[in-house]
Formats: structure tokens, sequence, C-alpha cells
């Protein structure tokens, strides 16, 4: 077994047989563990009162966490940009409103950079598939993506991202300082191996934003196979 | 003997269903078995003889257990037919349909089943079964008046569908083009695309393999084979459905872009695996890798007689992902100094209309060291290019071992060269676009190694 698995044994042990979507702030903490770079947040659960003083620096971003809602954006789940205390506490207010929410995840806002979506499916005919693609608009309007079957060694990730055709945007371009790339390929091969696992049904990070030192993986999915996905969407 | 050799060069042949009915299945299929080079037995409890080879009621009559057992009777007949087929054959192959494809899930199983318990490797049902033109063997059960088999060569073609299959080869036979073996295997009940690769793979009569598919069952065994294939010997892969899938409801936005097709294609470039677009493209390159070995690499050098067919030849290497590189400042010094004046010295190399056939020599020459392969364009409507080309490029190729192809001219002087070039391992396009996407077959492989 490897290490990513083991840690993902203890980590399903320890949610004590809850099968469902797993919650943002639990995947990021699995994430932590496994070593792959995640925001510094707080969660706070529905009804709680702010922390005061709050422990994190401005600005941050705040985001609703319900295993009922798929897509955050698409109910006004995300506040991004909140530069103070005031904005902060409206924020978990206005997002602690919406039906079915749990509570609010509250972190530190990510620097800006070239985003990229890491992710893993169970496919029918492949079994455990790994994909990297260029984020942000790109994913959706060029669909410039590759897959590989998982789980890959780091030389094997490093060439499923040379397979993007928009590979060369990570290099540096037009001037642009050249993205940590070994950062990439490190949470490329941390993802195959969850999904290689046989435990994970769907993981999605996106985006990951890539940084010339560094990554951050800035939202996180993620579900346990024998999951019912319709509770998650 | 191998696996799967009682089934492409077998001793022996039962046909179960052989009739002397020149208008029935059975007639035709009896009828091209003829010039099968082994043992052929009639099977029909209704004839003595058929066109006076004697004929045998039942497999269990037969004076020897048999290498292959072809079989053409109606779907219902199949598993009595099978049971009676225990020691009596090594492989068989089901041509009837009427199984899975029409529903009939429950019969296509009842014979998977058999086939394992009696240890008798099946290929089919519904399907056409094998042309291996070495041996003379072919279970085809149409005319060789509607369908010209091509000759013997070194491309084997696998094919999900029967009428694909029939359609490569006769434009590989249009083409004078030969074929090691041509294989339909249909609802694959046992004999699937990894059985055939993993032979194939094997097969000395096999330079190269292309495979049309419409599915793969057990993707990561499908590609365990496809990728131990390939490291043996090209495979080309065109598969339908291009558009299908990509609809899955999903949790993820990972789910959402995972469409059948997309994982497909982006597992054949982590295998290295070539995929071929469309029909004409899989034509093309396989006309490539059956002459030639690929190299690795990705710099092109054009040398070309005429400007508008150089440029659109480099037009089509950056639509293929290949590289124009410079060339050398000492190599533009020697060919200017070899060369007359006026050709235009780069890349392309433009050698224009007043070129002899010694000067592609002296290009090729100085170029040679540049690039990874050679893209030749002759076109044959002036009067210095002579049927002595063809001798001076295969002597050069033969030197410098790199990937070449020629695009000739339609007229005169074209169709002598091209055939003198084809013979000599040279392949020859009449498109600038085809000739680019051939040499892209020969460099590199179809993604990574």
């Amino acid at each position: 077994m490897t290490r990513t698995a083991a840690q993902l044994e203890r980590f399903l042990s320890s949610r004590e047989g809850q099968r469902e979507g797993v919650p943002e702030p639990e995947v990021k903490g699995l994430l932590r563990e496994l070593g792959l770079p995640v925001p510094a947040g707080i969660f706070i659960p529905a009804g709680d009162p702010v922390p005061s003083p709050f422990p994190l620096p401005f600005p941050l971003v705040a985001k609703v966490v319900s295993p009922a809602i798929a897509s955050k954006s698409d109910v006004g789940g995300v506040r991004i940009g909140i530069g103070d205390r005031n904005e902060l506490a409206a924020a978990v207010a206005n997002l602690s409103a919406i039906a079915a929410a749990d509570g609010v995840l509250v972190e530190e806002q990510a620097r800006p950079g070239v985003e990229v979506i890491v992710g893993g499916i169970v496919d029918p005919q492949f079994g455990p598939v790994v994909m990297v693609g260029l984020g942000g608009l790109f994913v959706e309007l060029f669909r410039d993506v590759a897959f590989a079957l998982a789980p890959l060694e780091r030389n094997a990730a490093r060439r499923l991202v040379g397979r993007m055709k928009g590979a060369a945007v990570l290099g540096g371009y037009r001037g642009r300082a050249p993205v940590d790339g070994e950062a990439l390929v490190s949470v490329i091969v941390t993802v195959s191996e969850l999904i290689g696992s046989g435990i994970i049904g769907e993981i999605d990070l996106n985006p990951v934003i890539l940084c010339p030192d560094g990554a951050m993986v800035v939202d996180a999915k993620m579900t346990v196979l024998g999951t019912s996905r319709c509770a998650c969407i | 003997m191998r696996d799967l050799d009682c089934l492409f060069t077998p001793r022996s042949i039962a046909l179960i269903g052989a009739s002397p009915d020149a208008g029935h299945l059975g007639g035709v299929v009896f009828s091209n078995l003829r010039a099968f080079r082994g043992r052929l037995y009639p099977v029909n409890p209704r004839h003595r003889e058929i066109g006076g080879i004697v004929a045998f009621p039942s497999i269990r009559d037969l004076p020897e257990p048999v290498d292959l057992s072809v079989i053409l009777r109606p779907a219902a007949e199949i598993p009595h037919l099978l049971a009676e087929h225990a020691g009596r054959a090594r492989c068989a192959v089901i041509v009837s349909a009427g199984f899975a494809e029409t529903g009939a899930d429950a019969l296509q199983r009842e014979v998977e089943q058999l086939g394992r318990e009696l240890g008798i490797r099946l290929m089919g049902p519904n399907c056409l079964g094998v042309f291996n033109p070495y041996r003379r063997l072919d279970t085809f059960f149409l005319p060789h008046d509607r369908f010209r088999r091509p000759r013997r060569g070194n491309v084997a073609v696998v094919s999900q569908s029967g009428a694909l299959l029939v359609c490569l080869l006769e434009a590989l036979a249009r083409a004078g083009r030969g074929v090691s073996r041509g294989i339909n295997y249909g609802n694959a009940v046992d004999i699937d695309a990894p059985d055939l690769f993993d032979y194939l793979a094997d097969d000395p009569e096999t330079g190269v393999v292309i495979a049309y598919l419409e599915s793969v069952g057990d993707g990561r065994r499908f590609m365990a084979a496809a990728a131990a294939l390939e490291r043996r010997k090209p495979l080309i892969i065109l598969k339908a459905g291009k558009g299908a899938g990509g609809a899955r409801a999903a949790f993820s936005h990972t789910g959402r872009l995972a469409g059948n097709y997309e994982v497909f294609s982006s597992i054949l470039g982590q295998f290295g695996i070539r995929e071929a677009g469309t029909f004409e493209e899989l034509l093309d390159a396989t006309h490539a890798l059956s002459r030639q070995r690929p190299a690795p690499g990705r710099r092109v050098c054009i040398v070309t007689n005429a400007g508008g067919l150089g440029v659109l030849a480099a037009d089509e290497c950056s639509r293929q992902g290949l590289v124009l590189s410079p060339l050398p400042a000492d190599v533009q010094l020697r060919l200017r100094e070899n060369l007359p004046p006026f050709y235009s010295v780069g890349n392309p190399l433009d050698l224009t209309g007043q070129v002899t056939d010694g000067e592609y020599l002296t290009a090729l020459h100085e170029i040679q060291d540049s690039c990874d392969g050679i893209f030749v364009i002759a076109h044959t409507g002036v009067a210095g290019i002579t049927p002595r080309l063809a001798a001076l490029l295969a002597d050069f190729r033969s030197l410098s071992g790199k990937p070449l192809v020629v695009l000739l001219g339609q007229g005169g002087t074209g169709a002598k060269l091209a055939r003198l070039l084809e013979r000599d391992g040279i392949p020859c396009y009449p498109s600038p676009e085809r000739g680019v996407r051939g040499l892209r077959a020969l460099l590199g492989t179809g993604g990574e190694p």
C-alpha cells in the first residue's frame, strides 16, 4: 500500500463510517496531511460566531460548505477579496443563510498565477484515471486536458503535463516567469495515488494555482466510492 | 505451435455448412477455401461430396481432428454444433450472425461458455474471420469477383467491423499494396483485440498493424497489449465514435470532461500509440510505415523543385507538429557554392524548374544532418527529372537511413518514378499534405515513448 493509500484509510476510518461526499474542509485536511499546499483556513459552523480577533490575515475568501451543493458559485456561495472584519462578518452571515449550509470555510486568499485543474475519476473502461488540464475558462472552452492511467510516477506525471496543448503556458510565456512545474507534478502524483487507491470515486482540485515558487490547491471536491452521488448534486 | 497459430496458419480446416451452391454463403466460402494450402473437409449431412471433395455428415466423422473449424450455420444451431466439436477442433470461427448484436445475449453467453468448457478458441460470432494470403486462407463469405483481395505484404488489418475491414483491404488492393493478415473478430466472445495484438507482435510476416475499433472491453488489458505490440512494431488505431460519450452526469469537472473518446485517445498518447483521425490518414500512415521504420525526432527538411508545393508542405508540417529546421550557415554556404545562384537556399530548399536529378542528390547530402526526416518534392513536368532519380534517391536513403517520402507529379515520368521508388521502399504521395502526414507517421510516435 502506498503512503497515500495508508493515509487515506486512516482518514476514512476517522470519519466514523460517514460515506457521503466529503466536505471541503475535510478534503483539504487530507490533502494537507498528504503534503499538498492548501490555504490556511478556518471552518465556522452555521450559527457560530466569527472568532475575534480573526487569526488569519486579510484579504480572505469565504465559501459555503454543504454536501447538498455541487457548484458553490452557482448558488452565490463564494466571496473573495474580503478586506476587513466587517466584510467578513457580513460574508459569513450571508453564506450561512444559504439553504442546506453546514457552515462557512474562511481561507487566506491565494496569490494569482496560472490556473490548472487536476482530477481523477474511475472510468468504466479504464478504471482509475488521472487528468490535468489548463484551468479557468480554458478548461470549459478548449477542453485542453490530458488523461493517464493512475497511479503515476513523477516522470509519467511530467509527460502527462507535456501532453496538454497549452503546456507552453507553464514554461513562461511572453516574458512571464515559468511556474513551479515540480509542484504541479507532486499534486498530480498524489491525486493519481488517491484515485488509484480504489477508494475514491471522483476527485477534483479546481483550480490549482501555479506560481513561480509553488502551487496552491484553492478548491477541492471528492467523493468516496459507494457514496450515493445524488446526494452531492 | 503457438496459441493462435491454429487460427491463422492451420494445417487442416473443417467447413461446417459447406455447400455446392455458389449462391449460398457456404458455397462462397467453400469456393474461396479450395485454394487453401492444407487439408479441407467440407461438412454437410445432406451431401456425400461437394465440388469433388468428400463431404462428412458431422465434424465427428472427420478422419482427424482439425486445427480450424469455420462455422456457417444459423445461430440457433451453434450450441449443438459446437458441442460436437469436443476434441475435434482447436479453434473455430463462428461466422453466423444473430447473437448479442440482435439482442440474443443468452445464446451468445451459452456459446462463450461452451468454447471455454471445450477448450476451443473462438473467433466471432458475427464475423468475417481471417484472411492470410501466405496460406491462401480466406474465410470471408465474399466472392472474388465482388471483392478483390490484396496481395501478400506486411500490413495486418484488424477490424471490429466487417464492412470496414473490406473497405480497408479494397483500398490497399487498389493502391497495389499487400497485407499479411485481414481479421474481423465480430462479437469477440473469446478472441479479442488484445489476443490479436499479442499474436501479431510475434508474427514474422507482419511489420505494421492497423486496427479499426468501435469499443474496447477491458481498457487496461487493451492498452497493455497495444503498448507491448507498439514496442515491437508500429500500431495505428482508427477509433469510431469520437463524438459519443462526454455526457456523463458527474459530480466533478473531471468527470464531465472525461468523455469515452477523450479518455481513450489521451491514454493512447500516454503509451505512444499512433491514432489516425480519418480513414485516409490511416491509409497514408500505413503506406509510410509499411515501407520504412519510424525514427525519433521532429525536424523535417523539404527539398522541392516547385515553390508552391514546398510552401503547402511546410504549412502541413506546422499543423502536424513537425519542425522545419533552419539550415546551418556552413550548409547554406556549401549549397550556394554547389548549386546555381538562382536556387533558393533555405528550408524548404527550392531547386526550381531548372533542377536536374544529380542536384537533388547534392542537396540531400548537404541537408541530411540538419533533420530527422526528408520530404522530396519532384514535380515531374520539367525536363531535368528522369527515371534515374529513383535509383539516386533509393541509394541515398539506404545510406542515410532517415525517413524519406516523395511527392511526384502525376504525369508521364511521375508514374514511372513512383513505381520504381515504391519498389525500393520509398513511399510516394500525390499531394503535399498527404506526403507530410506520411512522413509524420515515420517520425516519433503518436505520443510519448
